[in-house]
């Protein structure tokens, strides 16, 4: 799945916990330095925030009118 | 890249269990109170067995068991943890407890000091836990609905606990203050700025989380919580200007909102994608079902007031509210989350390469079906007793007892068997 932002995306927004939280630090492992990635879900994923910030990845989020927030995190 | 889900910032398991592990046995208090009082309970909503039965639901479970888990809740929803969490927990617990009982002395024996006790301890329990929660979660931006949800929830908690303690007050020293107006703008207070906006914000999370439905829309989601809490302003205006027809707008008001956010919720569980059933996804339905019930009523009621002089009327909404919607939320939360903290405690403490503890054997799925089964036959009876009250009540009151007993062993057997596992670790 691609998208404007990135051709990199999780898509969690069907999925149970923790395959989101495990598939985007999966996909994070894969992306070069400056690359992007963007997750997809119906909440704001704060335990994943907290590890991201403990590795330094930049991170914002922006709800959609669907009740999607889309998180695009930097390598 | 830290590799797994960091869970050593969660709460001590025991800050949310002491509230989930007591908060039942209020249901079994009430069932008795309901039995050993008789049918008289159904025949005014001011009679004192009435109110205390009213409050060990309401606080004694309700409250409690909101507050053991949003202690808990706060640092996957919110991002945030509250400060010295045992020391809070162990607090407000008590005082939440010792104050409630107190409360249903006071409305039974009509004595001035338990009135003076519980007033006193329910604001240190409620004023703590929101100190602590204010301090958590005011300062946070509120970058989702539901971060804003929960900030104005707080301070839908302190309006009903401080009218609550100002009727306690009032009873206790005499005052001559317009008990019915303020009853019903407490009840507003407690069931919609409180509980009815903590629960769309958790569920805006747990909904699509748990059931695989798409989300909640984002504007109707951000502006429910705000709608909700201004509409019970405006029944505080009403009832400060002696405003009969606003306080019925506002009541209409809050029964459209609440009508359209289980209408909402209804359509996206239709729209679920987990196969699996759970305790949790056969609360809801049942729950929703009652609260549009309920709604409806409160909605009818706003429109033509003499509908609600009918006997059997008030009892009615009350019942379909807590008993059929209210708790049932909260007694399909607990069936989740009780097993799943246990897991997630037991999993942080096995060693790598151990297989991990299986969830549904903490807290079997076959248990928490029966004690549903035992949960709804209680509703179907109280509602009964609503409408023959010399026929059904006592069995009713049973019944409710039997279905928080259930709910009691349920718990206490997920937290043996966590115990168990986790003296067998190496």
């Amino acid at each position: 799945m691609s998208h404007p932002k990135t051709p990199h995306v999780v898509d969690a927004r069907y999925m149970q916990p923790p395959e989101p939280f495990v598939q985007t630090l999966e996909m994070l492992d894969t992306l070069q330095p400056g690359e992007k990635m963007l997750l997809l879900l119906f909440r704001e994923p704060h335990p994943l925030y907290r590890v991201l910030r403990q590795n330094g990845h930049a991170f914002e989020s922006e709800l959609q009118p669907d009740g999607t927030f889309e998180i695009l995190i930097s390598r | 890249m830290q590799p797994l889900l960091s869970l050593d910032n969660a709460p001590p398991l025991a800050a949310p269990w002491r509230f989930f592990l007591t908060a039942p046995l209020f249901l079994v208090l009430a069932g008795l109170l309901l039995a050993v009082s008789g049918p008289g309970v159904f025949s005014s909503r001011w009679l004192p067995p009435t109110l205390a039965l009213v409050h060990l639901l309401t606080v004694g479970f309700m409250l409690q068991v909101m507050i053991g888990a949003l202690i808990q809740a706060l640092q996957v929803v919110v991002g945030v943890n509250l400060r010295w969490p045992l020391p809070l927990a162990w607090g407000v617990h008590i005082a939440l407890n010792a104050g409630v009982l107190l409360l249903a002395a006071g409305f039974l024996t009509a004595a001035p000091l338990p009135f003076r006790a519980a007033a006193a301890l329910l604001a240190l329990g409620v004023g703590g836990f929101l100190l602590a929660a204010a301090v958590a979660v005011l300062p946070l931006p509120s970058t989702s609905p539901t971060i804003r949800g929960i900030k104005l929830s707080l301070a839908g908690l302190a309006g009903v606990a401080g009218l609550g303690v100002t009727l306690a007050l009032g009873l206790a020293h005499g005052w001559a203050l317009p008990y019915p107006q303020l009853t019903d703008l407490h009840a507003a207070w407690g069931l919609a700025a409180w509980g009815g906006i903590l629960l769309a914000a958790m569920a805006y999370v747990v909904v699509p989380m748990f059931q695989l439905t798409p989300g909640y829309p984002a504007r109707p989601s951000w502006w429910y919580p705000p709608l909700l809490l201004g509409l019970v302003l405006l029944w505080s205006l009403a009832v400060a200007l002696d405003q009969l027809s606003l306080a019925r707008l506002a009541q209409g008001g809050l029964a459209l909102a609440g009508l359209a956010f289980a209408g909402v919720t209804l359509r996206l569980q239709r729209q679920r994608r987990r196969a699996r059933v759970d305790a949790t996804s056969r609360y809801w339905p049942t729950g929703l079902g009652a609260a549009l019930a309920a709604l409806a009523m409160l909605l009818a009621a706003a429109l033509w007031p003499v509908l609600a002089e009918h006997p059997a009327w008030t009892p009615l909404f009350a019942i379909l509210l807590l008993v059929g919607a209210f708790i049932p939320f909260i007694v399909g939360m607990l069936c989740k989350i009780v097993p799943f903290l246990a897991w997630m405690h037991l999993q942080r403490q096995m060693q790598p390469g151990q297989p991990a503890p299986n969830m549904n054997r903490l807290l079997p799925d076959l248990a928490a079906q029966r004690q549903m089964r035992a949960w709804l036959l209680a509703l179907a009876l109280l509602l009964g007793a609503a409408l023959w009250p010399q026929w059904l009540t006592r069995p009713a009151g049973v019944m409710l007892a039997v279905a928080g007993g259930w709910l009691e062993w349920n718990l206490l057997g997920a937290a043996w068997r966590y115990r168990l596992q986790a003296a067998e670790k190496p």
